[in-house]
């Protein structure tokens, strides 16, 4: 078997989020895949326009939702602008699912934070639609997410769907000089909002971390602040990536490959690695 | 272990019994390094045609190792095409081969395990088979070294010049001109059962001990590295004052990369024309700025001399941890190939130093 072929999937259906960020449905072609394909919130996939390359992506969407798969990616580089410029009906590439997953037995009865900034927000959508499709089994669920425009904002209908949902309270701000007249959430900094604003509660809690390595610096901090210990802060990271497989050899810090042994970090595991991500 | 005796004047024979038997042989020939009629001949391991002109037991070391033989610098790793408006994909049917590498130092045998604790199944069950499907159908015949040059380090690193680690067939070189012949698996078997009409008798066993005692004297560098590691485990010695003095010549060419015969980074791109295309698997380098680059503009290696970091760290500590392999086998090209004369065992070197420091020594603030 051939670790580089990629199964085929067509696009269901195209959702441009922002300017620049488009989300894809995807099912695959072959019925067998489609019956069998399994994952869990947290792994990633290789996502190939054909003729342009392949590029890293988390699964966007929840495992408890099989119909098909999700992608939400920028169009910042070759194969992104690829995949950019591809229809309903086209074909991709998708290698995985790769890499660890969140430990959602361990966030059982527990109260979860989802804290995102800009294109960082899919990787835990995942996992909030897992959470959310079996509420019965979690505490309350607070999404705190930022970007730094309000166009700049993904999955602006889901959160408001969120929004409505009893059991769920959503922070949403803009960096300054992000907002608009209409913007009626908070202005400023995702870690500052989220200490000085929304100010969560530590107790029974976890909070789950997604966003460039400088926010998750600045997060972490002010949630030490806010009392959080260290086995309460979950992330994923998302350095680059190729083969997705631990042979390419561009994704590690020191002996850790993100691509196996990632991408999801707790911060305890994270402070043990040498600050290279 | 069946050992035997070859006359070293016979190795062109030997060559040419293996080209007939219809294997595609590998071994040591001069060659121009450029495609120029005044490029200067350099000893390159290249597919012979007949035994007339190789090179094997000659100089210190081919420019190339084996490792292009086995993880190929470019190579196609799926073929796709666009027809009616749908992508169709199709399995690229390289050949493998039978081959003999004829020749190879043991720095480079050693190497190939390293590589294949990378590309196996044995790293996280995934098995690259273009790889692996390449090593099956090698097989390795070795030279022991009788001498190293300035660049060469083997001995640093628990090797020896005589080492027959990834050797299938095993030849050392005695005074008297003949060869020690050892079989060391069943590749190496057949390809003495190939050689037969040439090997006489048992080998001398004392000779070649002897003869690998003499040539462990001609390795000239030497440094310690057992504490390596450990230094490095250290975690705080990550931002040692070290990196950015040594690694500043640094130019980031990736020379040391593409030369280093157990570097397995490699990029994956499309290259297409028309309506159809290839998915290429082809050797990257860490040295190079773009190569952790981020596309959100981040870099986690953003300086050069991170880039040498990580280069060093992955030869003496991840390649272990990771991968439970030999990262530095000694061979000495990333010295004898880098343009400003960056050296790996000047490193080595000061991490001894470091590491062998008395602790109060260590810890007083005003040590440098």
């Amino acid at each position: 078997m051939n670790i580089y072929q990629p199964h085929l999937m067509t696009i269901n259906k195209v959702i441009q989020e922002t300017p620049d960020i488009k989300t894809f449905h995807l099912v695959f072609q072959d019925e067998e895949m489609r019956d069998n394909f399994r994952f869990k919130a947290g792994q990633f996939a290789e996502y190939s326009a054909f003729g342009h390359g392949e590029s890293t992506f988390c699964i966007a969407s929840s495992p408890t939702r099989m119909d098909h798969i999700e992608c939400c990616f920028r169009s910042v580089g070759k194969n992104t602008a690829g995949l950019f410029g591809l229809s309903e009906g086209d074909t991709v590439g998708f290698r995985g699912p790769y890499g660890n997953v969140f430990p959602l037995d361990k966030f059982k009865g527990k109260d979860l934070i989802f804290i995102a900034g800009g294109i960082a927000l899919p990787p835990l959508r995942s996992v909030i639609w897992n959470v959310l499709d079996k509420a019965e089994d979690f505490g309350h669920i607070s999404i705190v997410y930022g970007a730094r425009t309000v166009e700049d904002l993904v999955y602006k209908r889901e959160i408001e769907e969120w929004e409505q949902m009893p059991n769920v309270t959503v922070v949403k701000t803009v960096d300054p000089g992000g907002e608009t007249p209409e913007w009626k959430g908070h202005v400023g900094f995702v870690p500052h909002i989220l200490e000085n604003e929304f100010a969560p509660n530590p107790d029974n809690t976890i909070a789950l971390i997604c966003g460039p390595p400088i926010m998750i610096k600045f997060t972490f901090e002010a949630l030490d602040r806010l009392g959080f210990k260290q086995d309460q802060l979950i992330t994923t990271l998302e350095n680059r990536m190729k083969c997705g497989l631990g042979k390419c050899g561009r994704c590690n810090i020191g002996s850790t490959y993100v691509c196996l042994d990632g991408p999801v970090f707790w911060a305890e595991e994270l402070a043990k690695l040498p600050k290279e991500y | 272990m069946k050992t035997a005796t070859l006359q070293k004047s016979d190795i062109g024979k030997c060559l040419d019994l293996l080209i007939q038997s219809q294997k595609r042989v590998i071994a040591p020939q001069l060659r121009p390094r450029l495609d120029s009629p005044d490029a200067i001949d350099v000893l390159m391991l290249t597919p012979l045609e007949n035994g007339d002109n190789h090179q094997v037991g000659q100089g210190i070391l081919p420019l190339n190792g084996v490792k292009e033989f086995l993880f190929v610098k470019h190579e196609p790793i799926l073929a796709f095409e666009n027809k009616d408006n749908k992508v169709h994909i199709k399995e690229v049917h390289h050949k493998y081969p039978e081959t003999i590498i004829f020749g190879v130092r043991p720095c480079d045998a050693a190497s190939i395990a390293s590589q294949n604790a990378v590309f196996s199944s044995d790293n996280a069950g995934y098995n690259d088979q273009f790889f692996t499907k390449r090593l099956e159908n090698t097989t390795i015949v070795t030279y022991s070294c009788t001498t190293g040059d300035q660049s060469c380090f083997c001995t640093s690193v628990g090797l020896e010049p005589d080492s027959d680690r990834g050797s299938d067939l095993h030849l050392t070189e005695l005074p008297d001109n003949t060869l020690h012949v050892e079989i060391k698996t069943p590749a190496g078997e057949r390809v003495a059962n190939i050689l037969a009409p040439l090997l006489q008798g048992e080998g001398d066993q004392a000779a070649r001990d002897t003869a690998g005692k003499e040539a462990h004297k001609n390795v000239s560098r030497i440094r310690n590295s057992h504490l390596i590691k450990a230094w490095l485990d250290d975690q705080s010695n990550f931002d040692d004052e070290m990196w950015e003095r040594l690694g500043e010549k640094c130019i980031g060419c990736g020379a040391c990369t593409f030369m280093c015969p157990t570097c397995h980074c490699f990029d994956i791109v499309d290259e297409t024309r028309g309506s159809k295309g290839y998915r290429i698997k082809f050797w990257d380098s860490c040295q190079f700025d773009h190569f952790t680059l981020h596309s959100s503009g981040h870099n986690p290696r953003d300086k050069q001399y991170k880039r040498y970091r990580n280069r060093f760290t992955c030869k003496f500590k991840i390649y272990q941890d990771k991968f439970n392999a030999q990262g530095c086998v000694g061979c000495g090209r990333c010295i004898r190939d880098c343009p400003v004369n960056l050296d790996i065992t000047e490193y080595m070197k000061e991490v001894d130093l470091k590491a062998s420091l008395p602790n109060a020594l260590r810890q007083d603030p005003d040590f440098e």
